[in-house]
């Protein structure tokens, strides 16, 4: 084992040496003072305040970036600690950031993240999930910010975090010492909803579905008549050999292409640890009888043909989106817009709608995320300088996110924490929907609180991406300028992908007991994951009946599952 | 005694890189076995982390899935020793025979190509060409096989994993029994020829013990991979739903480790795979002397 991690770790640090994060600070430093910033400088902050100081001199902050490798948008010769954003940061705040390694965003990223735990080598900061910051704090690896948070936090941070009733401030700490910056995630991550080829329907002459039973009634005629011409049609797209089938606790928002509206209509909340109205705990996954009939309905899909008969082994699902193949899937607010421009620029006259799904009774459950998404972890060893820079520059994210020219992909900003009012999807759904119809005029317009930091920008771009909106109508993906991919993305998202959560209340809102890992959970969860995550795929692709689930359920609670229950009992 | 130094200094530093990287790489590293027998706090270090005697051992084998997977390593790594052994000799029997030289040495080159692709590329392709619209299924209409995906199905998981790496492999291996071939003396094979033998009889009197000692070689060698299934293979074409055949100690490993922070777990079960090598190796080595009166060393 050593020995891998030895290897592992020669090779990526290989890697990062022939990366582009191989350029020595100097150079950063050198061209950043030689080319003016693209973003605009910031008001001049009143000397003394210290939430955005100034440092007499450069400071220097050693991150570690997760990296998108298929991104496109940093230009030519800019590299993960020399571009537009880092040179902001060395020009308003005089904050030198050095990247001392990257990785590609997910499984490989989390990876170095642990191998720099168990080495005790963590750079001053880097951002991560919720189960690596504990880690590390359990590990007493972590910087304690409580002190320098209450002096150099600004009120905007401050609002954000007040806005979750403190649950932001309990997750962001640890033995009651603050040990990381959390990110604050809008409630529209957390349900999944139906997104469908709104053009496909109308060409079959079929009505929106409400419930499973319609789903199948248009999936199983759309896969008869094959609108479009896609004799290679998919009515229902599936999850990924490496994606989640359902949101569970330690991933609590919807799953892109997961199936957690199917489960929510009967009433199933897998991977929720849930506290039922008669005082029981029980675990989601562990209720047999919900879970039974949500997994023979998907089973039954699948053997129909209505999903992709290749879930679970592809690479990525989302090709099947891009090529024009997919005609439904489920996923949160974001795919339907974030989660491919490929979709819309390969199908130009492909028009997706997203709708709630609703039980046999009428009503829309779901489930809902945790209030907070990513920490920013600061390393014990960090120069206090440092730890003071990463706070600032979490303020300077927050009040000048709109000001940013965002073609380069606002991930490129160092160690970005996502802050987020939990509200804001839904509010500046209502808003552009007035700029669209004319009741608010984008030039004068003036943010009502200034948390909502995108807001400003939005209403003006909502004018230039959408065109022909008549009042009333139900806006079409056809309607939106798509020579702006970055803008038509976010607008797509918020007007078509939140619509539902914007528009209606869900009838049944449920929250997990926890998000995170109780001390048994740390040592058995991987082995209850692998037979949970085993079993559903097997029932769903027809590999096992259903019946087997009852197995499990009964091993799940021998093999740990009671313990870990009688845990998150005392968690309420 | 210091002439013989002198005169072997250069020997002496060819080897010193190779040593040295035996020495950083894999004798250093093993100081970290002891996280085995602790409770391992990064901040801590190795010294001060809690001791906790053989704990993570008792909880290793007390674990649903730990025989299932060391089952799979098994089956995995022993039908892949054996058929990388087996196959490879018998193609090279084969070519040995063709007396087309052009075409013999295309063939070869052919064959051995595969060696060179990463797991990760190779995975990919084999996902697709065993996928619902990938050429395997195309071939199985023809003769009115129904469509499947055969990456679900745990029932044949781990016959495509030896047979893909078989296929990877076998070009490679054969090259050196082909190696081994053009060594032996032409002239044995004229006077079993005037004695009356024919192919099959000069095959089996004279190439295959010829070969022995290759054979050994490469047996014993891999013997010592015993617990290693491949994971860049497994990693890469693996999914929930092939668990049950398809999860190897590596992979495990790698989950309890690098995606679930179970330090001590993980290394527990590497030292674990690390000890049971051990043992394989010393036996067939010894086997192998006794057997052949091959020695390695």
């Amino acid at each position: 084992m050593r020995r891998k991690i030895a290897c592992l770790s020669m090779a990526i640090a290989l890697t990062i040496c022939l990366g582009a994060c191989g350029k020595p600070a100097g150079t950063a430093a050198q061209s950043s003072t030689a080319e003016p910033s693209a973003a605009p400088a910031p008001e001049t902050a009143a000397s003394g305040d210290l939430a955005f100081q100034k440092f007499a001199e450069p400071v220097d902050v050693h991150i570690a970036m997760g990296v998108n490798p298929l991104d496109t948008t940093l230009p030519e010769g800019d590299s993960v600690d020399n571009n537009q954003y880092t040179r902001y940061l060395l020009e308003n705040y005089n904050i030198n950031i050095i990247c001392d390694w990257t990785a590609a965003n997910g499984p490989d990223f989390d990876q170095k993240v642990a191998l720099s735990i168990a080495s005790n080598s963590l750079p001053d900061g880097l951002s991560t999930s919720r189960m690596y910051m504990l880690k590390a704090a359990k590990s007493d690896l972590l910087y304690d910010i409580t002190d320098l948070f209450s002096q150099y936090a600004s009120e905007q941070v401050r609002g954000v975090m007040a806005s979750t009733d403190g649950r932001a401030m309990e997750n962001a700490s640890y033995n009651g010492r603050m040990v990381s910056l959390v990110g604050v995630d809008v409630k529209a991550t957390g349900p999944s909803n139906l997104n469908i080829r709104k053009d496909w329907l109308e060409e079959c002459g079929l009505e929106v579905p409400r419930t499973l039973d319609d789903i199948e009634q248009v999936a199983l005629a759309f896969m008869e008549k094959k609108p479009g011409g896609r004799d290679d049609l998919i009515a229902m797209m599936g999850p990924d050999k490496n994606s989640r089938v359902y949101g569970h606790f330690l991933d609590s928002s919807g799953a892109a292409y997961g199936f957690d509206p199917v489960f929510a209509a009967y009433d199933a909340y897998p991977g929720y640890w849930l506290d039922n109205a008669d005082g029981s705990v029980t675990y989601g996954s562990a209720e047999a009888e919900k879970m039974k009939k949500a997994l023979g309905r998907l089973a039954d899909w699948y053997a129909k043909g209505i999903i992709d008969p290749e879930m679970g082994t592809r690479e990525r699902s989302a090709e099947v989106a891009n090529n024009g193949q997919a005609a439904m899937y489920f996923g949160p607010w974001w795919v339907n817009g974030y989660g491919g421009s490929d979709v819309f620029r390969n199908n130009p006259d492909a028009n997706w709608q997203t709708y709630p799904v609703y039980d046999d009774e009428g009503k829309w459950n779901t489930h809902l995320n945790s209030v907070t998404s990513t920490h920013t972890i600061m390393s014990k060893n960090a120069p206090e300088d440092a730890v003071k820079a990463m706070i600032i520059m979490s303020n300077a994210l927050l009040r000048d996110e709109s000001t940013f020219d965002v073609s380069v992909e606002l991930g490129w900003y160092p160690i970005r924490n996502l802050m987020a009012p939990y509200d804001e999807c839904e509010f500046t759904y209502g808003e552009l929907y007035k700029v669209l119809e004319g009741e608010v005029d984008p030039a004068g317009y003036q943010v009502p609180d200034s948390s909502y930091k995108l807001l400003g920008a939005d209403v003006v771009k909502v004018a230039e991406v959408v065109e022909n909106y008549e009042k009333g109508q139900e806006l079409a993906s056809t309607q939106f300028r798509k020579d702006d991919m970055g803008k038509f993305m976010r607008m797509h998202s918020l007007l078509i992908g939140n619509r539902p959560l914007a528009t209606q209340t869900p009838d049944k809102e449920v929250y997990s007991i926890t998000y995170t890992m109780t001390e048994t959970m740390e040592k058995k969860w991987s082995n209850l994951k692998k037979m949970e995550d085993e079993i559903i795929l097997k029932i769903i692709t027809g590999q096992t009946p259903v019946e087997e689930y009852d197995a499990f359920v009964a091993n799940w609670h021998a093999q740990g599952g009671d313990e870990i229950l009688a845990e998150v009992a005392e968690l309420r | 005694m210091k002439k013989r130094w002198s005169t072997r200094t250069h020997y002496h530093l060819m080897v010193a890189p190779g040593l040295l990287w035996l020495f950083f790489f894999s004798l250093v590293p093993m100081v970290g076995i002891v996280m085995a027998f602790q409770d391992f706090n990064p901040s801590k270090g190795y010294w001060g982390s809690e001791w906790v005697g053989l704990e993570n051992f008792a909880y290793l084998f007390s674990m649903g899935d730990s025989w299932q997977v060391i089952r799979n390593t098994l089956i995995i790594a022993v039908s892949k020793m054996v058929l990388n052994l087996v196959i490879p000799l018998v193609f090279a029997l084969l070519l040995n025979e063709v007396t087309h030289p052009r075409y013999k040495r295309l063939v070869q080159t052919v064959v051995y190509l595969p060696h060179f692709l990463s797991w990760v590329i190779l995975a990919s392709i084999i996902l697709s060409l065993f996928g619902y619209n990938g050429v395997v299924n195309h071939i199985f209409g023809l003769f009115g096989g129904e469509p499947k995906v055969w990456m679900q199905d745990a029932g044949i998981f781990r016959q495509l994993v030896i047979g893909t790496d078989v296929w990877k492999e076998f070009g490679y291996n054969a090259v050196i029994f082909l190696a081994a071939l053009t060594g032996v003396n032409p002239n044995l094979y004229e006077a079993a020829a005037i004695d009356g033998a024919g192919r099959w009889k000069s095959i089996w009197h004279i190439t295959l013990p010829a070969l022995v000692p290759t054979i050994v070689l490469l047996g014993v060698l891999s013997l010592g991979s015993v617990l290693n299934a491949g994971f860049d293979q497994v990693f890469n074409l693996y999914n929930p739903m092939v668990y049950s055949t398809g999860d190897i100690l590596d992979t495990w490993v790698y989950r309890m480790g690098l995606v679930d922070l179970q330090f001590s777990l993980a290394t527990t079960a590497g030292l674990f795979k690390s000890v049971v090598s051990f043992v394989l190796i010393v036996a067939s080595y010894a086997i192998a002397y006794k057997a052949a009166d091959y020695r390695i060393f």
